[in-house]
């Protein structure tokens, strides 16, 4: 058995945010994770948008957090050293009753305090984004949204957490709880803990987590979304974020130039059946591809390298009928954060999360250190931490002198985007154990050629560094990639 | 900066040949690839049929050996990371990051494979999933065993050939899905892959949907004149999809879609040929 003050269950964004703001606190931190690495579950894949606040109503904690997350977003990205390009929004509808949308959305985000809103009209919306449809009948402009890559701000506060003290278990599911006189006892796949406080960031299973000890009150239903990702080749082709907010009921369009240069295309909303978990629908991408079409009519839709679906969390609250667990009205709106005698839960968060999954880190820091009794603080927390250095951003001389440092950095691993040895050997060193793991870290097999080409040489360096032959070495924590040897051997 | 006649950009058959060809009308040449060796794709190709029966390797051999006894200036496992306007080029290896300057270029890159990521098609992302090309590379360079009972996308040359080295090794091919009414790629290998080895072929038929957690389980066959969709189960997806001439390095360059007139494209990165003796035809002509 293990002793700690707070176990984190779960380390998405928001386990990796409480555990980095926990960090600041002079306790013992401990974040189990039931997979092999950071980032795999529903914050591995969303818009990428940090949202200013005008979506949300006045007064809510959502909105509160929002807005000031979102002033505070460049702060915590030059703090981590994780790229953010705040590009700003344009909301763009197509007749009057988006148009209704947009000016109720304008007062709100006035009232909620987000700065620098505008209504804009045909021609000043085309100026600023000349791709838009020339059916566009207004836009709200909003500069401060932004778009960060959700991958790399969570391996980022994990690595910020670690490096301060959080103790970080992989591949351990917490399987039962129970309470004791000081805490927990939480027993996983292969060993047992107490805590003290528990934080449960579980994700998608938050729930279950949660009726380990409570009864239910609240639970989480999906829904799936299908996205498409568009080469880099497109760069500069869409330039804000832009929200396309339908005519008829829907899901409208989002369009993301991300921080690498590529463009996102989605989501959709479907019931999560329609597939398996993390599949795609056909209709969905078919979908996404119309209106592209239709908001973007130039739109280059043959340079697509990738779809991929998501999972929305979705909180209902629940009650008992003939022994069922039924939902009860809409989805709960506001952000569902429980304190129950020093279980603390995070239930469905979803849009706005990665905007506010620092804020909402240090909201549940706060919250377990009324529980705990207000400990005082970690004297060497330092909240900042230096990403994996990529040769591609650098300059032409610092590049020239980064490989004569290192030679790793000469060499190209990741044609498409550029990515060296040296690099892949780090996001390795820092923790990778997956070609996902890589991927996330370094962006390489991101590209148009999706790994076709890097895959084999990430492979075998994967392998070696963890003592396996190659084809032990996993996609993503499932199956490896290749089955074995051939008899022939290498040529 | 060390200045050149000419900068040849990929050290295939193509970028060998014009290289050759530049070299021996007195030019000082500068051939940059990024690989360990030269030979680009023939490298992998083990299968015999290039310049009359020789394979890939034996093919790459004899153009080797000649750019050795030139007096072209070969670096390997050096990549060109941009080509700029004033005719300088920015090139990375681990011995340092070198520019070059030249007074025309060649850009012999090859091409790529389309992935079938780029389509719509539904499902999930398991392992198990290759470019026809990928594959080839894996079992022929890498030695490794890609799995068994494969189902085979597309039904170009790569494809073809894939499914030949993939029956020879004693795996079960469980079929090649092509759109068209009729297989793709040349003759030749229709007859010697496919008829040969009796490889069931589906036409008029496309994959939907990928199954499979972990590992790919199976594909969801769509007959695409009825509309009839079936699951087929298979362990291994292999993608034949077509290829795309490599031209990343040039994008930057065009000037209302034309190069610059020092620039020119040769061999697969200038369009996708059958075969290798018409690309070293070819690029022998194409050097300035």
């Amino acid at each position: 058995m293990e002793y700690t003050d707070v176990a984190v269950i779960g380390a998405g964004l928001l386990g990796c945010f409480a555990a980095r703001a926990l960090t600041a606190l002079d306790i013992r931190v401990t974040v189990l994770e039931a997979r092999e690495d950071v980032c795999t579950g529903i914050s591995r894949a969303n818009t990428a948008i940090v949202y200013t606040g005008c979506d949300t109503k006045p007064g809510t904690l959502k909105t509160e957090l929002c807005v000031r997350a979102n002033r505070d977003f460049g702060r915590l990205c030059r703090e981590l050293d994780v790229r953010f390009s705040r590009c700003g929004s344009l909301m763009a509808a197509f007749g009057p009753r988006a148009e209704a949308v947009l000016r109720k959305k304008l007062d709100q985000g006035r009232e909620n305090g987000v700065p620098g809103l505008e209504l804009l009209g045909p021609g000043e919306a085309r100026t600023m984004e000349p791709g838009l449809s020339r059916d566009v009948t207004l836009a709200l402009y909003a500069p401060g949204t932004g778009t960060v890559d959700p991958w790399e701000l969570c391996i980022a506060a994990y690595e910020n957490a670690r490096a301060n003290g959080a103790d970080f278990r992989f591949s351990q599911e917490v399987r039962r709880m129970a309470r004791t006189e000081s805490g927990f006892l939480l027993e996983t796949t292969d060993n047992t803990y107490a805590a003290r406080v528990v934080v449960n960031c579980a994700g998608l299973r938050a729930d279950a987590v949660r009726e380990l000890t409570e009864r239910p009150t609240v639970r989480i239903f999906p829904t799936a979304a299908d996205y498409l990702v568009l080469d880099d080749t497109v760069s500069g082709f869409v330039k804000h974020i832009i929200f396309h907010e339908p005519e008829e009921k829907g899901k409208g369009l989002t369009l993301v130039p991300t921080v690498d240069g590529a463009l996102l295309a989605g989501p959709t909303e479907r019931p999560r059946d329609t597939a398996p978990d993390w599949a795609t629908a056909r209709e969905g991408l078919e979908e996404l591809q119309a209106l592209c079409a239709q908001v973007v009519p130039g739109l280059p839709l043959e340079e697509t390298i990738r779809s991929f679906a998501s999972l929305r969390p979705n909180p209902y609250a629940v009650r008992e009928e003939q022994g069922q667990w039924v939902r009860e009205g809409r989805s709960i709106s506001s952000f569902t954060v429980l304190e129950e005698n020093g279980l603390i839960s995070l239930i469905g968060v979803k849009t706005p999360g990665l905007t506010c999954a620092a804020a909402l880190g240090e909201y549940v820091s706060d919250m377990a250190a009324r529980v705990l009794g207000q400990p005082g603080r970690n004297p060497r927390f330092d909240p900042s931490r230096r990403g994996i250095v990529r040769a591609h951003d650098l300059s032409e001389a610092d590049r020239a002198a980064l490989i004569r440092r290192c030679p790793d950095y000469g060499q190209i691993v990741c044609r498409c985007r550029d990515v060296t040895l040296g690099e892949i050997k780090e996001a390795i060193r820092r923790g990778a154990v997956t070609l996902e793991g890589v991927k996330r870290r370094t962006g390489a097999g991101m590209g148009r050629c999706q790994g076709g080409r890097c895959m084999e040489p990430i492979l075998e360096l994967l392998a070696e560094a963890q003592g396996v032959p190659p084809w032990r070495v996993t996609g993503d924590g499932g199956a490896a990639m290749v089955r074995g040897e051939l008899r022939h051997g290498r040529v | 900066m060390e200045e050149f006649d000419l900068l040849v950009i990929g050290g295939g058959a193509a970028g060998m040949a014009a290289s050759l060809a530049a070299a021996r009308r007195g030019q000082r040449v500068l051939l940059a690839e990024r690989e360990a060796r030269l030979g680009g794709i023939l490298n992998q190709c083990l299968h015999s049929g290039f310049g009359g029966g020789l394979t890939g390797p034996a093919y790459a051999r004899q153009l080797i050996d000649r750019v050795n006894a030139s007096a072209v200036c070969v670096r390997t496992g050096t990549d060109v990371l941009r080509i700029f306007p004033d005719r300088t080029a920015l090139l990375s290896s681990r011995t340092g990051l070198e520019r070059v300057e030249f007074q025309k270029c060649i850009l012999a890159s090859g091409c790529r494979e389309r992935s079938v990521w780029s389509l719509p098609v539904a499902g999930s992302r398991p392992a198990g999933v290759f470019t026809a090309g990928t594959a080839q590379k894996l079992m022929n360079l890498g030695g490794y065993d890609i799995g068994d009972g494969v189902v085979i996308m597309g039904s170009g040359d790569v494809g073809q050939i894939m499914a030949r080295q993939l029956a020879q090794a004693g795996k079960r091919v469980v079929a090649i899905i092509e759109q068209r009414d009729q297989l793709g790629g040349l003759p030749r290998n229709r007859r010697d892959c496919v008829e040969a080895y009796r490889i069931p072929v589906l036409l008029q038929c496309t994959v939907d949907e990928i199954l499979g957690a972990g590992r790919i389980r199976g594909v969801m066959v769509r007959h695409l004149p009825t509309g009839r969709r079936w699951e087929l189960p298979c362990g291994t997806l292999l993608t034949a999809l077509g290829l795309i001439p490599d031209r990343a390095l040039c994008r930057e360059l065009l000037e209302d879609g034309a190069l610059p007139e020092w620039l020119r494209l040769c061999g697969n990165c200038d369009y996708v040929h059958d075969m290798v003796d018409s690309v070293v035809r070819e690029a022998a002509q194409t050097a300035f």
